[in-house]
């Protein structure tokens, strides 16, 4: 997949998810000054002992009054902090999930609007993963991640602002001391980050690894490797066991290193401030607060870089989104449709050429090359040729499934480009090869066609497609399940829905993709039926895999290596001994004994 | 998110434990919701992980008590540090500096003592459950290798890999967290006690506190816990809907049906939404209560404090220890409740991976049949039937001389990949009896399996066999494009041999069989996936070098059976003819339609894969008619 955001920087891909999810902007403001007075809890406590210490805790005598007044108005400083803590949490929680939905959608648009290229099997895992584990990252991130970025730095920052209140040396002995840890977090993290990449991709190995000794259960046993594969699976488990151990104990510094810096910051600060002594203006409970400071100002640093790897993952996993948006939708909606002429609508095909949208450097070549034919309205039509000869392509051009690359296909005279999609859907219907079933009842799936039509009209369809004997036989007539893609149907049977879906649109251009799968003898005899039926009085263009289908078109349409090689009648074609005679001819030679 | 096991301590957010809780979820179907005997449960479980790893247990148990008893000592430090340290300075305006030395010093030490107990907790609490996991690992992969085709085939793959990978870290995951959950408790107990002796009233009142907040935790575990499996079933579910959706792209587009198919999506996703701003409500309050108790409890700490203080029964410097410690001991307090709750999963991991070890082998149905030198195949009187009624193949008589080569031919569901599976000793017969030449036997499968690796090692599958042969074995399989390969021999196929087309994994998989030069090569509608002329190739290669060999294929088509000295005609599992393939054509009517419906198959201008895709197909690389 070509990924035009991969040298987007993190804050620009960010600018971007926002801007694609403006939710996520409004009111954070609100949201960034309610996590800031929610950190004023954490720094009650440490006030209170400078306060208690310094105002309550005499020489001789201890105020137990003033030391309850404090407490009381700590608790209520704390408490109050605690409600804006709250507000803030679920303000960012419940606006980043309205932002997720709000991308979800994004994307289950745009990916369907994109164009059948963009479809192929290379891409669909990645469309798919798209919509799952990548928008998934970003909800991790922002239940876990962008949670601690929030609450973790204004903690920082009302920290650091109170110990400079205090006294602006001590903060500063504090901060320069401190400082280096982020140094050696930002290292420590780094060879993390390396350790679990590698930990990763070594367990990915490992899944993979046990899912051939598993699947392959019966092809290893039969050629005794099965203990040999067994062994490398288990060197691939202790390697990756190694790897996440290695990783591991990196990551048993990053506390640690915490640790180490937070006692040597408060040895510094104490032999900094015993130093300079009362007459500095420093007191002892500012001391003992401090203390505490400099521990609450330490925690979020390791904090974050527990979440830093998140981040980044979240900050791929968007950059990878935006790239999928960044994709040019599928032939776009003509500004200003053009109605189709009514009644029977022939076809042009003029000077088309068509190449796929290039992967990686390897030119491919055009698949179509200078086709031009013209259909006339009522005509049916085989299109013939070998693999990778363009003949499906040229059916899909036909359909709009996707736009030639120069030339133009009219339909009724009418430009494809300049057709509205829904009128284009409402009169030209393609039934594919390998008709695609969802999960649910034969009726759902017919429906799907047309959603406003009742089960009735759908079963007066069927019986005109001569299916009724069919439907009889089916276990719970349309009401039948299909089970996952259609799984309970036989593949015949998942034809007959595709055909009985076209047919439900009623359309005037039918464009239909001949199974290659065989069939059982008597689905055989109920398709070519139906189909008949189907075509009757309609443009037809087939894109026939069978030379029977060929035999019995109006016109045969032979392609050879994206070009246009032969056209008129099956009898005609024989005649010429070209391209399609040498095709018989094979056709004969392989199937004769 | 990868299965980033979440390092587990002080240091690491719960966060992360909430983390590694999802990815475990996502394995481990919810804890059934029993809580008697509970513990005795939970030790039984240690016990079973630990057997063979109790010593790097041992030393993590040991490095979190390290840690624990440091934490104690910190506080004490912490109240000299104001005792010693801070008071005479700013009371008395003077402190020796070897004093200030000693405390900081000792500050320090305790401080680098106390990271030190981490970094060994953590790093042999790691060693530990990876060790365990990787023994679960093997042993379960040992078993799966050990168990015969007939018990693979009651199992689903998605479910065994499950129990090796999966299921195998979710066992071990407990001890992650475990030692540091024992260093919690003794932190706890070594807590209690210096508080309580420092001060009996004060330490008490602290120690109170201990089950209430471990009590917040616990609820709001499993308060959160129920919210995140709805939220994971709702992604399950959007997920299969988007794959759905997406998988029929084609049909959406025909139909127009762009803007329908995202509403319906946007529904779904809406659903998703819903639970996680249950989640989300939870979390906000309990994430502020979680913050709010301890510093509610240090203030009330501080005010009791300032009683004890004024009677003297405390210094100042023990009271802010008090104080100190407490802030101390809210992170092991919070985390304890999420290390214990990996039980259940653990417990859940490990209940799957011994079902699988004891699951009893099943008896191995090539032991059955009898090897005999030079001799014929042999199935005499051979019954089998699955599910102990459905009879698959009834009766069979099938005689193979050596050297010759039989076809089995049949209407789909006639039994006849069950004849091969018979003789390859992948089938048990409930009766009859089976015999085979010796020498190595070869099957190739109607579906290709390659393993994920070179071509070399997808032909050897580890057999010592010279490159020679086995590119002498690939000519004869006519998988010369192999050369052609950037790589040659040495190319690397993905998973499942992604990158090379349905024929040519075939013709790999038939090098496979032939680099064995077998005595008996078993062929299960093998070369259907290729195109007729490279599929002629191939019979003439099989039928000029394959002398020796004693093959038994399972064909359709004409131009296969005609390789044929002898066709076996099966009919509902039973042999209804043998004969010729000219005898059964002028015999046997029944016959004579069946070859005919094949020929009607084969009468299809382009032999390319089912699912031509649209990629346009690179020269030499698609199965068409350029052989």
């Amino acid at each position: 997949m070509t990924e035009p955001l991969s040298r987007w920087s993190t804050v620009e891909t960010i600018g971007r998810g926002v801007q694609e999810a403006p939710v996520l902007r409004s009111g954070f403001g609100i949201t960034l000054g309610l996590a800031m007075l929610g950190a004023a809890g954490r720094v009650s406590v440490p006030i209170l002992v400078q306060q208690a210490i310094d105002r309550g805790f005499g020489d001789d005598e201890v105020d137990v009054g003033l030391v309850w007044t404090l407490g009381i108005v700590a608790l209520l400083v704390t408490s109050f902090a605690s409600v804006c803590q709250r507000t803030a949490v679920k303000r960012l929680g419940v606006r980043s999930e309205e932002a997720l939905y709000a991308l979800r959608v994004r994307l289950f648009e745009h990916i369907h609007r994109l164009s059948i290229a963009d479809h192929n099997e290379e891409r669909k895992g990645a469309l798919v993963a798209r919509v799952t584990s990548d928008v998934e990252t970003l909800a991790m991130f922002f239940s876990w991640g962008a949670l601690a970025w929030l609450l973790e730095s204004t903690v920082m920052v009302v920290v650091a602002a109170v110990m400079l209140a205090y006294d602006w040396v001590l903060a500063l002995v504090a901060f320069v001391v401190a400082a280096p840890l982020v140094l050696v977090l930002q290292r420590v993290q780094r060879h993390l980050l390396r350790a679990y990449d590698r930990a990763r991709e070594d367990n990915a190995q490992v899944l993979t690894s046990i899912s051939e000794v598993v699947a392959g259960a019966e092809t290893l046993r039969t050629y005794g490797a099965g203990p040999r594969y067994a062994e490398s699976t288990k060197r691939l488990s202790r390697r990756r066991s190694r790897s996440f151990v290695r990783a591991g104990t990196i990551g048993a510094f990053l506390f640690p290193s915490g640790e180490v810096f937070s006692v040597l910051t408060v040895a510094a600060v104490v032999s900094v401030g015993v130093w300079r002594g009362p007459d500095s203006g420093l007191t002892a409970g500012a001391m003992i607060g401090f203390v505490f400071l400099t521990y609450r100002f330490l925690e979020p640093i390791a904090q974050f870089t527990e979440v830093i790897d998140q981040t980044q993952t979240a900050v791929a996993g968007l950059r990878r989104v935006l790239g999928v948006l960044e994709i040019p939708v599928g032939p776009p909606e003509p500004r200003r449709p053009v109605a189709l002429p009514v009644g029977h609508l022939g076809i042009d095909i003029e000077h088309v050429t068509f190449t796929y949208p290039s992967r990686g450097d390897d030119d491919e070549g055009p698949v179509l090359l200078d086709v031009t034919a013209h259909i006339p309205p009522g005509q049916q039509v085989a299109l013939v040729g070998e693999t990778g000869s363009g003949k499906t392509t040229l059916g899909r051009l036909v359909a709009r499934l996707a736009d030639p690359s120069s030339g133009v296909v009219r339909l009724g005279g009418v430009p494809l480009t300049s057709v509205a999609n829904d009128e284009l859907r409402a009169r030209l219907v393609v039934v594919p090869q390998e008709p695609f079933l969802f999960e649910g009842s034969i009726a759902a799936n017919l429906v799907f066609a047309r959603p406003m039509l009742s089960l009735d009209d759908v079963e007066a369809v069927v019986r005109d497609l001569g299916l009724g004997d069919w439907l009889e036989g089916l276990p719970e007539g349309l009401d039948t399940e299909v089970g996952q893609r259609g799984a309970n149907l036989s593949a015949g049977e998942r034809q007959l829905v595709a055909l009985v879906r076209a047919a439900l649109v009623d359309p005037d251009v039918l464009v239909l993709d001949e199974a290659t799968s065989s069939v059982d003898a008597l689905t055989e005899v109920r398709m070519s039926r139906a189909l008949d039926r189907l075509s009757a009085g309609r443009t037809t263009i087939a894109i026939a895999h069978r030379l029977s289908t060929a035999a019995r078109a109006d016109r045969v349409l032979v392609l050879e290596h994206g070009r246009l090689v032969e056209d008129g009648p099956h009898a005609d074609l024989l005649q010429r001994s070209g391209a399609y005679s040498r095709m018989y001819q094979a056709w004969v030679a392989a199937t004769s004994t | 998110m990868g299965a980033r096991p979440a390092p587990v301590g002080p240091g690491v957010t719960p966060v992360h434990l909430v983390e590694l809780l999802a990815v475990l979820a996502a394995a481990v179907p919810p804890p059934p919701e029993q809580r008697t005997g509970q513990l005795r449960g939970a030790a039984r479980l240690v016990r079973e992980l630990l057997r063979h790893h109790k010593r790097t247990f041992a030393i993590a148990v040991g490095g979190a008590s390290v840690f624990a008893g440091c934490t104690v000592a910190s506080s004490f430090v912490i109240g000299l540090v104001v005792d010693r340290v801070i008071e005479p300075r700013f009371a008395e305006g003077t402190v020796d500096a070897a004093t200030v030395a000693a405390v900081l010093g000792l500050l320090v030490l305790v401080g680098v003592v106390r990271a030190i107990g981490v970094v060994v907790r953590r790093t042999w609490a790691g060693r530990t459950n990876w060790g365990v996991s990787d023994r679960y690992t093997a042993e379960v992969v040992d078993r799966v290798v050990e168990q015969p085709a007939t018990w693979h085939r009651r199992q689903t793959t998605g479910d065994l890999i499950t129990r090796a990978g999966p299921d195998a870290e979710a066992a071990s995951a407990v001890l992650g967290p475990l030692p540091y959950a024992c260093g919690t408790v003794a932190l706890l107990v070594i807590s209690a006690v210096w508080l309580v002796v420092t001060d009996v009233v004060l330490g008490a009142a602290a120690v109170a506190v201990f089950p209430v907040l471990i009590g917040v935790n616990v609820v709001y575990q499993r308060r959160v816990e129920r919210y995140f499996h709805r939220a994971q079933e709702e992604i399950g579910k959007l997920s299969a809907a988007v794959h759905e959706s997406f998988d029929g792209v084609h049909v959406v587009k025909a139909f127009g049906a762009e803007r329908r198919e995202t509403e319906r999506l946007a529904v779904i996703a809406s659903r998703l939404r819903q639970e996680r701003m249950e989640t989300v409500r939870l979390r906000s309050v309990f994430e502020a209560l979680l913050d709010f108790v301890p510093s509610a409890v240090n203030i009330g700490l501080l005010v009791a404090g300032a009683y004890r203080v004024r009677s003297g029964d405390l210094t100042t410097g023990e009271l802010l220890g008090f104080v100190y410690l407490f802030t101390l001991l809210v992170l092991p307090l919070r985390i304890i409740g999420y290390a214990l709750s990996e039980m259940p999963h653990s417990q859940a991991g490990l209940a799957r991976i011994r079902a699988l070890l004891e699951d009893p082998l099943d008896p191995d149905p090539a032991s059955a049949i009898g090897r005999v030198e030079g001799g014929p195949v042999e199935l005499v009187g051979v019954e089998v039937s699955h599910d102990g009624d459905r009879v698959v193949l009834d009766d069979v008589e099938v005689r193979v001389a050596p050297g010759s080569t039989v076809v089995v031919v049949g209407p789909t569901g006639s039994g006849k990949t069950t004849v091969l599976d018979v003789i390859a000793g992948l089938v048990p017969v409930r009766s009859g009896t089976v015999r085979v030449p010796s020498g190595p036997v070869a099957m190739v499968f109607q579906e290709p399996f390659l393993l994920a690796g070179s071509i070399r090692e997808n032909v050897t599958l580890g057999a010592a066999v010279g490159d020679d042969e086995v590119a002498q074995a690939l000519a004869l399989a006519e998988a010369d494009f192999v050369h052609e390969l950037p790589d040659g021999l040495a190319t690397e196929i993905g998973e499942r041999g992604v990158g090379l087309s349905g024929g040519q994994r075939q013709r790999i998989a038939l090098a496979r069989a032939l680099v064995r030069r077998p005595s008996l090569l078993l062929l299960d509608d093998t070369t259907s996936a290729l195109d007729p002329s490279t599929e002629a190739k191939v019979l003439a290669n099989l039928r000029a070098n394959l002398t020796g060999t004693t093959v038994v294929a399972v064909a359709s088509r004409p131009s296969t059976i005609a390789l044929a000295d002898e066709v076996v005609y099966l009919v509902g599992g039973r042999v209804v003819a043998h004969g010729s393939h000219d005898e059964l054509m002028i015999a046997n009517a029944e016959y004579r339609e069946l070859i005919q419906a094949f020929e009607h198959d084969r009468a299809e201008l382009a032999d390319g894969p089912a699912d031509a895709p649209v990629t346009a197909v690179r020269p030499g690389q698609g199965e068409g008619w350029e052989a």
